[in-house]
């Protein structure tokens, strides 16, 4: 289909044109649907069998290596290997190859079809639920069967990768220095793809719901990050377009680089700390690179993803202290593990929760496994004598949380001490402020802690009660809704009330549009993504703190999203026009859809 | 718990009476439970509940029965190990698959 457009939304602005390649299509989407010679029909069957095993021997691997204190998980694992080995599932799908000559995949997926019917007419919703169970063992086997997960090793060039959708284990396996870009069939603005591709510069479009149906791996591509669009097999007059389009946008990214390292510093001399979001080590260098002054959100969850076994204290200890003395005497700020049902153990669903945001994790999964919440704060606190390093607790719903976390801590710097090991006392403790219960009580948690850390991904989330990634309710996801601001400057006005330090970590960071605003309230430091520290840097050093200040008081009376943003879209228009030349796009994906 | 003899392919054909102790009825980790231990028999061995017959040796099978708490079910088993079969896995259910 030459020259086809289709389009999602944009999560990573860039421009690239390259060849497309799949490394999850959903199963379903693809499946060889064929049938085998009669001669063949036995040796079908054993590759059927002989998938089921590889799968079941790989699970049993993986289940070998699980820690008891995750007996749940282990449960699960028990639970799907019963799966792999039921007759209802693998004997069904033989006999299907048997009596209609169906290949393995096509014979396997019937059988799953035929569960589907019979849990689809139990009552029970946790019953109807083990479907997915069923499902996850199924896909397994099915890739078995493909036997072709995509060898990046063995790859030559660079790619632009497609998916059904990325998890975080997904995207650690990826070798980053082939990829130009991402494109997925699932996600929204803030989903884990996005923040992937920012961390590594490049473009990515996500939720492209028609990406399966007109891509083929080997297509040409061009990757709009600007706008979301996708155009395949592009016109000559187009990718003359595009390239001139893509060059312009690297011009552009260059030149607000070039003054990266000046201090944020608004022209009438308010100075606004502008640190860092990573994930990786690695990454220390972009955030040098583009002005970032420290570390204002370390996420530890990488080193417990894509493993079968839990990271040792020692392991741990290794990379905080490596990061710690890189950045030092800059600031790394230690996030504690933000797993749960939605990351790390869904690949097998610790709980399975119906609704894991609101489940099982970060700072309550960490209370719930002490041993392994200690593991990383005696890590944190080794760490702590090689930089200047504080530790922030996610998640906090209110007082008895904060101090069960930092009697946790206590108990972890007491064995330090008796051990004889080095840590630095004074740590700052800090909290992640992105539950609405948290907001509320804001003035109270102001009083146990050094400093807050506004996440306002998570919560604009639950403020507004939208999940972020739900594509039919992403254009509720509104960081300039009144109640989102009520939010933050209630935890902005409650911390310097009680004299400690505010950030802000959320995407909000390094949206042009929202800056300002925190600026007005007097936010003391952002954190972001490095790619975005050049751009905001300049914004704010283009700056009034009075304007900022006035559009604030004019915003904090207005009664809908769609006033304030015509005034802050105005106001912006009028003080950066250049810097929305390649954003104004993206506000077209705001609108609801008709 | 009354056995009652019949044939099934020509084998003495064992049945026995159980009731679903555990609150949630037999979820994933009790239906687990009961498959597994049901595997390592020769016999075959099969649940009944209101009329509706399925394999004990698949999870799967068992889920969809989606049995809750109370149910009576009759347990058969028919091979050179049912009557063994019969008692370990009556003694499942009695000790509510060992959930607390």
């Amino acid at each position: 289909m030459p020259g086809k457009t289709i389009s999602g939304i944009p999560v990573a602005s860039g421009i690239v044109i390259g060849k497309a390649i799949f490394v999850n299509r959903s199963h379903k989407a693809t499946l060889l649907r064929q049938t085998v010679a009669a001669s063949l029909v036995e040796k079908e069957v054993e590759r059927l069998e002989k998938a089921f095993a590889e799968t079941e021997s790989e699970l049993a691997e993986i289940r070998s290596q699980v820690p008891d204190e995750l007996k749940d998980y282990k449960m699960l694992i028990d639970t799907h290997l019963l799966m792999l080995k039921d007759p209802q599932l693998k004997g069904t799908a033989a006999e299907y190859i048997r009596s209609l000559s169906l290949n393995a995949e096509w014979a396997l997926e019937k059988a799953v079809s035929d569960q589907e019917v019979k849990f689809g007419a139990v009552e029970d919703p946790y019953i109807r639920e083990r479907m997915q169970d069923v499902r996850v063992v199924s896909d397994r086997v099915q890739s078995k069967l493909a036997g072709r997960a995509v060898d990046f090793k063995a790859m030559q060039g660079r790619f632009i990768i497609m998916a059904h959708d990325l998890s975080p284990a997904d995207t650690v396996a990826l070798e980053v220095d082939k990829i130009m870009a991402f494109a997925t069939v699932q996600g929204g603005k803030t989903s884990h793809t996005g923040i992937m591709a920012r961390t590594l510069g490049i473009p990515a479009v996500v939720g492209v719901s028609d990406l399966e149906r007109y891509v083929n791996d080997g297509d040409l591509v061009i990757i709009d990050g600007i706008s979301g669009k996708i155009i395949i097999n592009p016109g000559d007059d187009v990718l003359a377009d595009y390239n001139e389009r893509a060059a312009k946008f690297e011009e552009y990214s260059r030149k607000i680089k070039r003054r990266c390292q000046l201090p944020a510093e608004t022209l009438d001399g308010f100075r606004v700390n502008v640190f860092a979001n990573i994930e990786l080590v690695e990454e220390v260098a972009a955030v040098l690179d583009n002005g970032g002054e420290g570390i204002g959100l370390y996420r530890t969850e990488y080193a417990y993803m894509n493993r079968t076994a839990l990271p040792s204290e020692d392991e741990l200890t290794e990379r905080y202290s490596e990061l710690a003395s890189i950045m030092s005497p800059r600031r790394v700020v230690f996030r504690t593990l933000d797993l749960g049902a939605d990351k790390f153990i869904s690949h097998y669903g610790e709980l399975n929760e119906a609704n894991p945001a609101m489940g099982l994790r970060a700072i309550r999964f960490c209370l719930k496994h002490p041993k392994l919440f200690k593991t990383q704060l005696r890590a944190i606190l080794r760490a702590s004598a090689h930089g200047n390093v504080a530790i922030m607790f996610p998640m906090i719903s209110g007082i008895k949380e904060i101090r069960q976390a930092k009697a946790w801590l206590a108990q972890a710097k007491a064995e330090l001490r008796r051990e004889g090991v080095a840590y630095d006392p004074d740590m700052s403790v800090g909290i992640m402020v992105e539950l609405p219960a948290a907001v509320m009580v804001a003035e109270f948690l102001a009083q146990e802690v050094d400093f807050f850390s506004i996440g306002t991904n998570d919560l604009i989330q639950y403020s507004i009660g939208v999940d972020r990634i739900n594509r039919h309710v992403a254009y509720l996801y509104q960081p300039l809704h009144p109640a989102t601001l009520k939010s933050i400057k209630l935890v902005v006005d409650a911390a310097h009330q009680a004299g400690i330090e505010v950030s802000l970590c959320g995407e909000v960071a390094s949206d042009p549009f929202c800056v300002p605003l925190l600026m007005g309230m007097g936010i003391d430091s952002l954190s972001l993504t490095p790619q975005a520290i050049p751009g905001i840097k300049r914004i704010i050093r283009q700056t009034q703190m009075r304007e900022c200040r006035a559009l604030l008081k004019q915003v904090m009376q207005c009664r809908t999203v769609h006033r304030i943003n015509s005034l802050v879209m105005d106001s912006i228009f009028k003080s950066y026009p250049e810097e929305l030349t390649f954003f104004a796009s993206l506000l077209e994906n705001d609108e609801a859809p008709a | 718990m009354n056995e009652q003899n019949n044939t099934k392919n020509g084998e003495e054909l064992y049945s026995r009476q159980v009731v679903v102790a555990n609150p949630h009825g037999l979820h994933a980790r009790p239906a687990g439970k009961l498959a597994q231990e049901a595997l390592g028999f020769k016999s075959s061995i099969s649940i009944v509940l209101d009329g509706q017959e399925v394999d004990a040796k698949s999870i799967l099978d068992i889920l969809t029965l989606a049995a809750g708490e109370g149910s009576i079910l009759e347990l058969r088993a028919a091979g050179e190990d049912a009557e063994q079969a019969l008692n370990v896995l009556e003694k499942l259910f009695a000790s509510r698959f060992e959930e607390e």
